[in-house]
């Protein structure tokens, strides 16, 4: 450990860790509770995250813009490598922290209601390890630990979304997410190993902190130079490509992203953990880790593909009708603009985005969950065969749900960015930004702030479909079942808690005390590297304005469509429809050619080794059988035949002998004289 | 006149009945009788012999001592016959084959 560590450092390293460790803690106890006591587990896992909550708080006043606080401990030594452990508490991991453990506060409290009773100390064990899995990955030092906490938060999401692991298209789901988040694992392990094979060294802090080992590094004449070693450039583009992959899987971007819309078969409190703090804004986590290492041009796949996946996913939660299906695709949608944001240079913007749409989110899925929930009950009360989520059977709740319906109304619009809300402050940033960017660039880059700005777009029209269909006209069912009074509410006080505490904390002033200027946000300049002046331009002006009006305009057609009920819609026939409706084909894709090859491949390989790897031992088990038949033949007639003959002479011979034994003396006598006569023959005759 | 010839050719005669008696007869006495047969055509050879010995008479005195081991050895094989008998119920020498194994 490192000498004279003022006592401060020490506590403050030692709270956050705390804060780490807490919610290990209770996901161990919910583990080893007895039976019967399934509501305490709940609270124990609340409160383990409450104080985790609580600590994260001061570990951020003390850190937040303090600089960083690194804190190692040698780990093992194999040959001359040392590995060392460690906390890395920066503004980047302490607004993590932070943020992680605030959102999945009313997760939690939210969760001891929304969970059956009977299933809730499962629930909580793996919500809490699925937390404390989250939370270390943000504070740890280096890549393996980062890689090894990388890897557990996608086996918690695993569980999480298999909750329900009786239902067949959970268990699909849950296969799908863990099989595509194992092709980041991979990406992102070959990057490590990339960075280790040049740098030598797994320190985060040396790697990517101020004048570290990426900054010195160069590229010249095609090879990728650093002061610990060099190997050419193509590695490096390697090691960006891993990195790439391993934040397209966690973060769902194309083409990596189909696994998250079918998470959402996970039960909707899981639903607003994962989309909003924890399993997606690890991959944009990552990327502001390891930001130092990427060029010019990485930046602008980045941007690129960022900005392709917001598109993408906003054109298909236009026509989706599951209500968590659409939130799912907003999800996409908007970790497309973090991704790029992050390609575009706006790295304090993406992370202050991160930081707005974890709370607006995490709000969102959770009205969700309450409206799903109380359609549920309905369902099991009159015993309908109706999808709980569909909002086609929804219409006219405001009424009845009046919090959840602000609620919402405030989510959806700090989601579309209309001013007043968090969501105007870091998405009109990154907006403008991306215009900012574009400017004195070749007329291709343009294409990139344009289709965000038509994104916008898309956002307001999905988002007033979403509102318009759940939340005003009819509601469905009454008509479904015309003599029956439904009950429908708010819920308990565990639901209302949350949803006021995150309505709250999705307007403006818990971010900045201008609601119109992004840039006063003290988020945004905690992340905001020193030496960038603010540029006056145009666009700080203009592009606020015009994606408001254009937010508005677009949520009042929405309510010509589908209130007033004129045709200016798309028919469900056309092409357009269908591509929105099927997901762009991507799924289709991915199991007619991917999964099907795959399968087809392994088929081959199966024949293949059934046939004629196995043939070749049947053939050869054939040769030997017939060998050794062969040789125990020989054995048996040769050889043994041979033995047979010698002991049939032998036996013969004694036979012979012992016919002279007949036992009369006359007869031994008679031999004799003949024995005598016959040597004095022989004698006379010689 | 009676020559050494004479004597031998009725040893050997008298020999050649014991043998045949000895090997052909099926009782036991019959037997022992062809022995004797046999064991006089010896004592008569030793007399006959004795003419030419250096010292007179040692022949037909060495005779007398056969003899009489001779009627020793037959007492002690009539006991055995007896005994024979007792055993076996029989004393054909042919059907007393316990001699083998």
């Amino acid at each position: 450990m490192i000498a004279a560590i003022p006592h401060i450092d020490l506590q403050t390293v030692s709270y956050a860790l705390a804060a780490v460790g807490l919610p290990l803690l209770a996901s161990i106890i919910t583990l080893l509770l007895p039976g019967k006591t399934e509501k305490l587990s709940g609270w124990i896992s609340t409160g383990a995250i409450l104080s985790s909550a609580v600590l994260a708080a001061i570990v951020f006043g003390r850190v937040w813009n303090h600089g960083a606080w690194h804190l190692q401990q040698l780990w093992f030594t194999i040959g001359n490598t040392n590995i060392h452990a460690g906390v890395l508490l920066n503004n980047l991991s302490v607004f993590m922290l932070l943020l992680v453990t605030v959102i999945a506060l009313p997760v939690h409290i939210y969760s001891t209601a929304y969970i059956k009773p009977e299933e809730q100390k499962r629930y909580f064990t793996y919500l809490s390890f699925f937390c404390f899995s989250m939370l270390a990955l943000v504070v740890v030092d280096s890549t393996i630990l980062l890689y090894a906490f990388w890897e557990l938060v996608g086996f918690s999401s695993y569980l999480l979304i298999g909750f329900w692991f009786t239902r067949d298209s959970a268990v699909q789901a849950n296969k799908k997410a863990f099989i595509m988040n194992r092709i980041g694992d991979i990406g992102l392990l070959s990057a490590v190993i990339i960075l280790f094979a040049q740098y030598h060294t797994f320190d985060l802090v040396q790697l990517f902190g101020p004048n570290g080992l990426v900054f010195k590094s160069t590229i010249q004449n095609g090879i990728w130079m650093s002061s610990t070693g060099q190997m050419p450039q193509v590695w490096q583009y390697v090691a960006f490509a891993g990195i790439f992959l391993a934040v397209a899987a966690k973060s769902a971007q194309f083409p990596l992203h189909t696994w998250l819309p079918d998470a959402m078969e996970g039960p909707t409190s899981v639903s607003a953990l994962i989309h909003a703090a924890t399993m997606v804004a690890a991959g944009v986590f990552l990327l502001g880790r390891v930001y130092p290492m990427f060029n010019e041009a990485e930046l602008n796949v980045l941007a690129m593909v960022g900005c392709f996946t917001a598109f993408l996913a906003a054109t298909i939660a236009l026509t989706q009708n599951d209500l968590k299906r659409i939130l799912a695709y907003s999800t996409i949608s908007q970790l497309g603009y973090m991704i790029m944001a992050m390609g575009i240079n706006a790295y304090a913007s993406s992370l202050f985005h991160l930081a707005t749409h974890a709370f607006f989110k995490c709000l969102l899925f959770l009205c969700a969950g309450v409206i799903i929930h109380e359609i549920h009950h309905i369902k099991e009360e009159h015993q309908l065969d109706v999808d709980a989520q569909d909002i086609n059977l929804m219409g006219g709740l405001r009424k009845k749900m009046p919090l959840t319906f602000i609620a919402t109304l405030i989510g959806c619009l700090a989601l579309v960015g209309l001013p007043f809300t968090s969501g105007y402050l870091s998405k009109d940033g990154i907006l403008i930004q991306a215009f900012e960017w574009a400017e004195g660039k070749s007329i291709w880059f343009k294409i990139i702030p344009i289709s965000i700005f038509i994104t916008s777009g898309i956002t307001a029209f999905y988002v007033a479909r979403l509102i318009l269909k759940v939340f005003f006209g009819e509601f469905k069912l009454t008509a479904m079942l015309p003599n029956v009074h439904l009950h429908i509410g708010d819920g308990s006080w565990n639901f209302r808690i949350p949803l006021i505490l995150l309505s709250l904390c999705s307007l403006f002033p818990l971010f900045s005390f201008n609601p119109f200027s992004y840039e006063h946000a003290w988020l945004f300049e905690g992340f905001k590297p020193g030496n960038v002046f603010s540029v006056e331009s145009v666009y700080h002006l203009a592009i606020p304005i015009s994606v408001s009006i254009l937010s508005l305009v677009i949520a009042w057609w929405a309510f010509a469509v589908y209130i007033k009920q004129r045709r200016l819609v798309l028919s469900p026939n056309s092409f357009l429809f269908k591509l929105s409706f099927n997901h762009w084909y991507i799924d289709a894709f991915y199991k007619q050619i991917v999964v099907r090859g795959i399968l087809l491949l392994s088929q081959a390989l199966y024949w293949f080794d059934r046939t004629l790897i196995d043939g070749l031992i049947n053939v050869l088990q054939q040769v030997t059988l017939f060998l050794s038949s062969l040789a125990a033949w020989t054995d048996r007639y040769l050889v043994d035949g041979f033995l047979h003959l010698v002991t049939l002479f032998v036996k013969g011979i004694g036979a012979f002998f012992r016919g002279f034994h007949s036992g009369r003396v006359q007869y031994y006598l008679f031999s004799m004289l003949a024995a005598v006569l016959a040597v004095f023959i022989i004698k006379l005759l010689i | 006149m009676i020559t050494l010839t004479h004597y031998l050719l009725v040893s050997a005669g008298l020999f050649s009945i014991g043998i045949y008696i000895v090997l052909s007869k099926q009782n036991a006495i019959q037997v022992l009788i062809g022995v004797e047969m046999m064991l006089n055509a010896a004592i008569l050879n030793l007399v006959a012999f004795g003419k030419f010995d250096k010292i007179n008479n040692a022949g037909q005195t060495f005779a007398l001592f056969a003899i009489v081991l001779a009627a020793a050895s037959t007492a002690v094989a009539l006991a055995i016959v007896l005994n024979v008998y007792r055993r076996h119920q029989t004393i054909d020498p042919g059907k007393i084959n316990q001699l083998k194994d």
